[in-house]
């Protein structure tokens, strides 16, 4: 658990049209380890994420992020994706006319060329994913249907799920997977997430719920509040959330 | 070439038109009402987008040209790229004139092309003033046209197989192509038409009128696809009559031409009779493409469904003018209209205008009409996938036309026009495995 952190945030601040939402977020988060990220709504949790994935409608106004060693915050979202970081969205977009064979499988070919490695063809693609399609219990006909249109809630998040194990990230952010979702479909995201725990990969969950917690057992917890973390334990912090909600952080008690 | 040149074309080839196919009080009605009407200007509120003066101005035989031996070679040896399957049953037009020894020997069984007297025997009992006053350049296509093909399937009849007719143009220089085409559909019949435009470079004009008629029950699936040559002109208007629960699917596809006028006419006169209609058509360099569409329903419980899709670049300009007209007693209409619109430059035109005319109550109707650049959402999603921005871009884009393009129900054309709007956008040869 020694050596140098996959992500160093520090200090970063970002913001929405002259809104500030991150004031200074510091977070390290070291190989083989899954991280927790709650807090009340509108704390900045999905702005972290997707500063992190590089969405450009956010501005980083101040701070650094460091992943892998680089500087993250100046990479293209293309290029942090080939490098591994792989974001799962909260509100999955849909697009009609692209199926999602054909997203999956470029996406693979798209990390695949960057690391110097061979295309995959059509035949290796469909041995390749008929495992990982079964554990996110997806049919066969899901493929030739367009990515996320007409799909449930739940149908959306096991298909982030899918893409995350086809391209098996070193950093994965998940945004609120577990938001939607009911017990059954819960597990079974829960279940790909932990298939992919690896000593050298970490993920990141954002979440408003402790629920997803008790499936995938976080080494550490951390509550954002007003764009900071202004809390960090282990899983009885998020227990204690679920009990006694976020109010006694806000009023400046330390147990819970 | 002016209404006065076109006239006096008319007087002096009359004879040889009407030589042999008893078509001659067709074309005299045709040209005489033209006579009267006289080319659409930009006043008409119906060409207020679309100016023809390029077709005015332009050097245009009105006349079928006589190709030479060279012209005739090079435009048929273009065949076999144009085929949709080896064997597909097809008819091959030629500057509108129907080349024998260009059929597939096998028609589908069950569909009769009748001779040609019998068509324009079919044409003049359809024809009235009134259309040519709406439609002057179906007037002028009746009154050149050098042949006239009547496809009929008689009640009853499945056909299964897809029709191909694929109409080569430009044969001859500056030729015009006054291609005619009536379809009758018996009572519960079928039939699947692919109508393929596609004419060489030489500055030549297709002036094409389809009309079908269906009777009660029949299903007709017509796709039009136009590639023409870059710089070729193009109009036409397709005409569709239905009987009481007859239903009509019908699909443009165009992506060549310098100017193109595509003019839809449906009627749904009896109950339950429907129509679905898509269109996909890109427009840059300097291409113009204008779908002009109007939905009678005319009679109760009709529906209609109508999506047009443009990709607009570069100097290119889209129009779309979707009449809907619910006739009084119409009730339990079902109206759907929507255009959507790429505008991937500043230098790029769409101009887009739903027109709804309700004289009964009781009718649902929705219509929709969007000018828009690539979603941001989808972009970032893609890249966030490790799809580089220009790739994602030009997928974004291929993904808006094929998302209409996908219901294309002929396997292999589908397959060909994917394709070939595919080749339109950059970066497509990245896309290996999505076509």
């Amino acid at each position: 658990m020694d050596g140098t952190p996959l992500l160093q945030i520090d200090n970063l601040h970002a913001a929405v049209e002259d809104r500030a939402i991150l004031n200074g977020v510091k977070l390290d988060v070291r190989p083989g380890t899954v991280h927790a990220i709650m807090g009340p709504n509108g704390s900045g949790k999905s702005t972290l994420a997707q500063v992190l994935a590089g969405r450009n409608t956010y501005a980083v106004t101040g701070g650094s992020v460091r992943y892998r060693g680089l500087d993250l915050l100046d990479m293209e979202p293309e290029e942090r994706a080939r490098e591994g970081l792989f974001l799962a969205f909260q509100y999955p977009v849909e697009i009609p006319g692209v199926n999602n064979a054909y997203l999956l499988k470029a996406a693979l070919n798209a990390q695949r060329a960057s690391n110097g490695r061979e295309q995959v063809d059509a035949f290796e693609f469909m041995k390749l994913i008929k495992d990982k399609m079964e554990l996110m219990r997806i049919s066969k006909d899901f493929l030739n249907r367009s990515v996320n249109e007409g799909f449930s809630g739940g149908e959306k998040k096991r298909n982030e799920i899918l893409q995350m194990l086809v391209l098996e990230p070193t950093l994965a952010v998940l945004d609120e997977t577990d938001s939607g979702l009911d017990v059954d479909a819960l597990k079974v995201v829960a279940t790909g997430i932990n298939s992919l725990r690896h000593p050298e990969r970490a993920a990141v969950l954002v979440t408003h719920y402790e629920r997803l917690l008790e499936l995938v057992v976080p080494d550490h917890v951390h509550v954002l509040s007003e764009g900071r973390i202004v809390k960090s334990g282990d899983q009885q912090l998020a227990r204690a959330l679920d009990e006694r909600g976020y109010d006694w952080l806000r009023n400046g008690s330390d147990d819970p | 070439m002016n209404a006065a040149e076109l006239s006096a074309a008319f007087d002096a080839s009359l004879d040889r038109l009407a030589e042999s196919d008893g078509s001659r009080a067709a074309r005299r009605q045709a040209m005489a009402a033209f006579a009267r009407r006289g080319f659409p200007t930009r006043r008409d509120e119906d060409w207020k987008y679309t100016d023809l003066k390029p077709i005015l101005t332009g050097r245009f035989d009105p006349l079928p040209g006589t190709p030479n031996q060279d012209h005739r070679r090079l435009t048929l040896n273009r065949l076999s790229s144009l085929e949709l399957a080896p064997d597909a049953p097809r008819l091959v037009f030629l500057d509108g004139q129907r080349l024998t020894n260009g059929d597939s020997s096998n028609l589908p069984s069950g569909v009769e092309v009748t001779d040609r007297h019998t068509a324009w025997q079919r044409i003049r009992s359809i024809q009235t003033e009134g259309q040519f006053r709406e439609y002057p350049l179906t007037a002028i296509n009746t009154a050149f046209s050098p042949d006239c093909t009547l496809i009929r399937v008689d009640a009853n009849v499945v056909v299964t197989r897809p029709l191909h007719l694929i109409y080569l143009g430009g044969a001859a220089a500056n030729s015009a192509e006054h291609a005619r085409l009536l379809i009758d559909l018996g009572a519960n019949s079928r039939l699947c038409v692919v109508q393929h435009f596609a004419a060489r470079d030489g500055g030549g004009w297709t002036n094409s009128v389809t009309q079908a008629t269906q009777e009660p029950g029949s299903e007709l699936t017509l796709y039009r696809l136009q590639e023409h040559a870059g710089e070729h002109f193009h109009t036409e208007l397709l005409d569709v009559a239905l009987a009481r629960d007859a239903s009509a699917r019908l699909g443009y596809v165009d992506l060549g031409g310098r100017l193109v006028r595509n003019d839809l006419r449906v009627r749904l006169a009896e109950p339950g009779a429907s129509c679905d209609i898509s269109g996909v058509f890109l427009a840059a360099r300097g291409q113009h493409v204008d779908n002009h569409t109007r939905i009678d329903h005319i009679a109760p419980h009709t529906a209609s469904d109508e999506a047009f899709r443009g990709i607009v670049g570069e100097r290119g300009r889209g129009v779309f003018n979707g009449k809907v007209v619910v006739h009084a007693g119409a009730r339990g209409t079902d109206a759907r209209q929507s255009s959507d619109n790429l505008l991937l430059s500043e230098r790029g035109e769409v101009d887009t205008k739903p027109e709804l005319e309700i004289y009964t109550d009781d009718v649902k109707c929705a219509h929709g009409a969007t000018v828009g650049e690539l979603d941001a959402e989808q972009l970032f999603y893609l890249r966030s996938r490790g799809m580089d921005e220009e790739t994602a871009r030009g997928l974004l884009v291929f993904a808006f036309a094929n998302d209409l393009l996908r219901r294309i129900e002929v396997p292999e054309l589908r397959k060909r026009v994917v394709t070939a709007v595919a080749g339109h956008l950059p970066d497509y040869e990245h896309w290996g495995g999505l076509l």
